[in-house]
């Protein structure tokens, strides 16, 4: 009796230890947060004091003198750093890529939620005979586009502006250069077009059937439909999707380094003119600054700054979000509005077939996924037709020793840190789900403030990460330039996707699962562990080949942290260089001619990778969920 | 079986619920229920839904503890014991108090590990008891025939009657004093509603057993005592034949009758 009272008093302890760990896995994306802000916010506050707030936002001159002269026995430091050009310019970069990538993205969204054929042969009466081509699945095909596109490692898009983009702007360019504002702008564009165009489409199909129904019911065309009430009613999804993008581009780093044109200090007065922007800055000069120098700490402060935006972005997004569905209130503004005129005097009814404009903007959608799809397929047949003659052996599996690019040491080097970053991030970011899902009460305000603040994480730049990282782990931690730096910044990186794409396959188990499972006098860790995880696996995989994916194609978060070496690393506590940034690498210094044949082979390596991926990703939930056949046991008979 | 210690009844008496209210939230679902539920036998509780039948079955086992802003008042004792008594452990409880559910619920495993999964909880993990666990359970629930040659087959391919059996198999691997059945054949085929009547007065000779049915034709096929609910009220208990053919309450009457519900 005594012994029985003893075990049931532990077991009760061992439950509530588990919530606290589960707990504390779900605070730890609050503690991230704080800590990424605090450090990035301390390292900065010598550049504030140096150069005064005002000074370092509104000054116009950025002059990082960092060959300082001795003059007449004295050290001379002529240093100025205002970032106010690189911030306008950042603004502006950003402007004209959500611009472009909003009326893309969303006109694709309208094109696959609405005109999209299922299947080719419903497209082309006279493709109809043809039995190969009449099944291809249209719709499904557009989508994966979408995908892929989204998951291109955005140091590809960089390099495609640069080896594609910029020559053709170069040809237009008055002053004959192609690097430039414009041109990031295009990179840009097609970078976030991808996301505006899959959240808008989830915002269109959100709207209920029966306002589709409803208007063609009232004798609207489907294209009025469409245009009129369907995507006014979806309205605030897209505007969601539309900052989403915001956030995106202002944060981004490697797409745009090569072809923004790397002139710091300079306003973006004309479309063509070589600029720099926030991120662009920090992570050609970081390379080059003395540590503990104003300079470093006034790229650290341009980060913050950056990072200062990003959290607003995502305040604005929050916000965003709680209001509702704006579908009931446009259609009821509608409808109101309809009655008012008719009851008023001397309404007279007039019935007009018009639509005239609706039918331009379907065709308007048409072309625009249409030049989507068609970027997608030259971008990615340019590259690998350009880098597959490179693809040698040689290349693939060599390890350098003269300093000719190969990539055997970022297949290491990638395949170390992500290990790591998984061993990490899979228990963290699992048990943080688990207690978002399995025990937070409903209006609870931690879950709250936990969900807010995993949303945070996620809309970091990772240039931002990268600084972080460089203060966190590899200067206060004493870890140096190391494959354990970069691991645990990625771990930082990846911990939102875990934690939401295992929380959406836990929201799928159905709850007599685990009803049953308590009824049989299961504790609730045991139901967790033995019923519901197991259902679970689907969302576990996706998140493992998501952060995969994220890890390989990741370069401005590890240059500062794992370093940028192309030579093999010598363990965790040695630097190493994943894919991505050993294709940075292979740019900055191009040896011996060969850089640029380098990059087009490993942009080849990481594409294929990544296709790959999301073959992977398309599989596992097309299977997830369904019922093992086969258990061991019947594999041994 | 690891030594979890049983409910011992006195005087035939299973369960005894005493002036038991219940609340969800601001909902008064069950109000003041006084009942006996004798050992061994069956005990069907009916009325028309949201009467509270389901909400008294699932508070015998605690289950509505899941269930956010529920608040029980009240005495509800098994074999003498209060198990609303705050040192009650949970697990002997639902151990002790097995429940099948409206729909079939096997886990996404095999029908052998479903079966094992209870055992397991407690502890049981030799290959050889677990074995014959397995094979009592699927005999008691008349199953062994059918299943004995996909015990590794996944249990979600078996059809629906076969799931809910295999779930009362199930909730008999832990030798469960008592069974809750919360209208366990509403979701099935005649045939297979067949089949777990018998087996439930197959069951009733090892185990005390109580049924929330919808279904008044099965109350007066299986259960030994009937209790009729109404809008969170137990309004008449007494033997099935007695409630069935002469009820005292003018309310039980009518619902027999078919006047409502």
């Amino acid at each position: 009796m005594e012994r029985a009272k003893e075990k049931r008093l532990s077991s009760a302890r061992g439950e509530r230890g588990a919530k606290l760990l589960f707990g504390l896995c779900a605070a730890f994306s609050i503690v991230a947060v704080f800590a990424i802000i605090l450090f990035v916010l301390y390292r900065s506050i010598p550049a504030f004091r140096e150069i005064g707030v005002f000074n370092f936002l509104f000054g116009k001159i950025w002059k990082p003198d960092w060959e300082s002269k001795v003059t007449a026995g004295k050290l001379e430091y002529k240093d100025i750093f205002g970032i106010a050009p690189m911030i306008v310019t950042s603004l502006a970069v950003t402007l004209g890529a959500v611009l472009l990538g909003s009326v893309f993205g969303v006109f694709t969204a309208v094109f696959l939620s609405f005109y999209c054929p299922e299947r080719l042969g419903r497209a082309f009466a006279r493709l109809e005979k043809i039995p190969m081509l009449r099944t291809i699945p249209l719709k499904g095909f557009v989508q994966q586009i979408i995908n892929l596109l989204a998951s291109i490692p955005s140091i590809i898009l960089g390099f495609f502006g640069l080896v594609v983009i910029v020559p053709i702007i170069r040809d237009i360019s008055p002053n004959g250069l192609g690097v430039g504002v414009l041109s990031a702008v295009l990179v840009l564009a097609i970078m976030i077009t991808p996301t505006i165009a899959s959240l808008s489409k989830n915002a269109l199909e959100a709207v209920p059937r029966e306002y589709f129904e409803g208007s063609l019911g009232l004798g609207n065309t489907k294209n009025q439909t469409v245009f009129r009430v369907m995507l006014p009613a979806a309205k605030s999804g897209i505007m969601s999707a539309i900052i989403l993008g915001v956030g995106r581009a202002v944060g981004e780093t490697m797409a745009v380094m090569f072809v923004i044109g790397a002139t710091p200090g300079k306003f973006p007065t004309s479309l063509f003119l070589p600029v720099s922007s926030l991120t662009t800055t920090i992570v050609q000069e970081m390379g080059y600054v003395s540590p503990g120098s104003i300079h470093e700490s006034a790229l650290i402060a341009t980060g913050f700054i950056l990072l200062l935006f990003v959290l607003l972005i995502n305040l604005v997004l929050n916000f965003t979000k709680k209001e509702k569905l704006g579908g009931d209130t446009v259609f009821h503004k509608k409808l109101s509005q309809a009655q008012k005129e008719r009851k008023g005097e001397g309404y007279v009814r007039v019935y007009k077939q018009k639509g005239g404009i609706q039918t331009a903007l379907k065709w308007a959608s048409v072309a625009f996924a249409l030049t989507i799809v068609f970027t997608l397929i030259y971008l990615v047949g340019f590259i690998l037709v350009k880098g597959i003659p490179y693809l040698t052996p040689r290349f693939l599996f060599g390890e350098s020793k003269n300093g000719a690019p190969m990539l055997a040491p970022a297949f290491v080097s990638t395949l170390m840190i992500v290990f790591m970053t998984l061993l990490i991030a899979l228990p963290l970011g699992i048990g943080a789900a688990i207690y978002l899902n399995e025990y937070s009460k409903k209006g609870s305000k931690f879950v709250k403030v936990v969900r807010l603040f995993i949303d945070t994480l996620s809309g970091v730049p990772s240039i931002v990460f990268g600084l972080f990282g460089m203060i966190f782990f590899c200067g206060i931690c004493k870890l140096d330039y190391s494959l354990f730096a970069g691991s645990f910044t990625m771990v930082l990186i990846v911990l939102p996707t875990v934690i939401r794409s295992t929380e959406e396959s836990l929201k799928a188990v159905p709850d007599s699962m685990r009803e049953g499972s308590l009824a049989l006098g299961s504790s609730k860790v045991r139901t967790i562990f033995k019923v519901v995880l197991p259902q679970a696996i689907g969302g576990i995989v996706t998140s493992v080949i998501l952060s995969v994916g994220r890890i390989v194609g990741e370069s401005a978060a590890l240059i500062y942290t794992a370093g940028s070496t192309i030579k093999m690393p010598s363990g965790y506590s040695g630097t190493g260089s994943t894919f991505a940034v050993m294709m940075y690498r292979f740019q900055v210094e191009p040896v011996k001619g060969l850089g640029v044949n380098a990059m087009y082979a490993t942009a080849v390596v990481l594409l294929v990778i990544v296709a790959f991926l999301n073959l992977l990703v398309s599989l596992v939930q097309k299977h997830a969920g369904k019922p093992k056949e086969k258990t061991k046991k019947e594999k041994e008979r | 079986m690891k030594q979890i210690e049983k409910f011992s009844f006195e005087r035939g008496v299973a369960i005894d619920v005493r002036e038991m209210t219940l609340y969800y939230g601001d909902f008064h679902a069950l109000k003041n229920v006084n009942m006996t539920m004798p050992e061994r036998q069956i005990t069907a509780l009916i009325g028309p839904s949201g009467c509270g039948k389901s909400t008294l079955l699932k508070s015998l086992n605690r289950m509505n503890d899941l269930v956010e802003g529920c608040r029980v008042e009240g005495v509800i004792q098994i074999g003498g014991e209060n198990i609303y008594a705050r040192e009650i452990n949970l697990a002997r409880l639902r151990k002790n108090v097995g429940m099948v559910f409206q729909r079939p619920n096997p886990f996404a495993m095999s029908v052998y590990d479903n079966i094992a999964y209870g055992p397991r909880t407690f502890g049981i993990k030799k290959k050889s008891e677990l074995d014959g666990i397995v094979e009592t359970s699927l005999k008691s629930a008349a199953m062994w025939e059918e299943l004995k040659d996909r015990l590794n087959k996944s249990a979600l391919g078996l059809s629906g009657g076969q799931q809910q059996r295999l779930c009362i198999a199930r909730a008999l691997a832990v030798e469960p004093q008592i069974l809750l059945m919360d209208e366990p054949t509403s979701a099935l085929d005649p045939i297979s509603t067949g089949k777990i009547e018998e087996l439930c007065t197959e069951l009733k000779k090892q185990i005390t057993v109580i049924m929330v049915t919808h279904n008044m034709q099965q109350a007066t096929r299986v259960s030994d005592k009937t209790a009729f609910f109404l809008l969170g009220e137990m309004v008449e208990m007494g033997d099935t034949e007695r409630i069935f053919s002469m009820p005292k309450d003018k309310r039980t009457e009518d619902y027999i009758t078919g006047r409502f519900g």
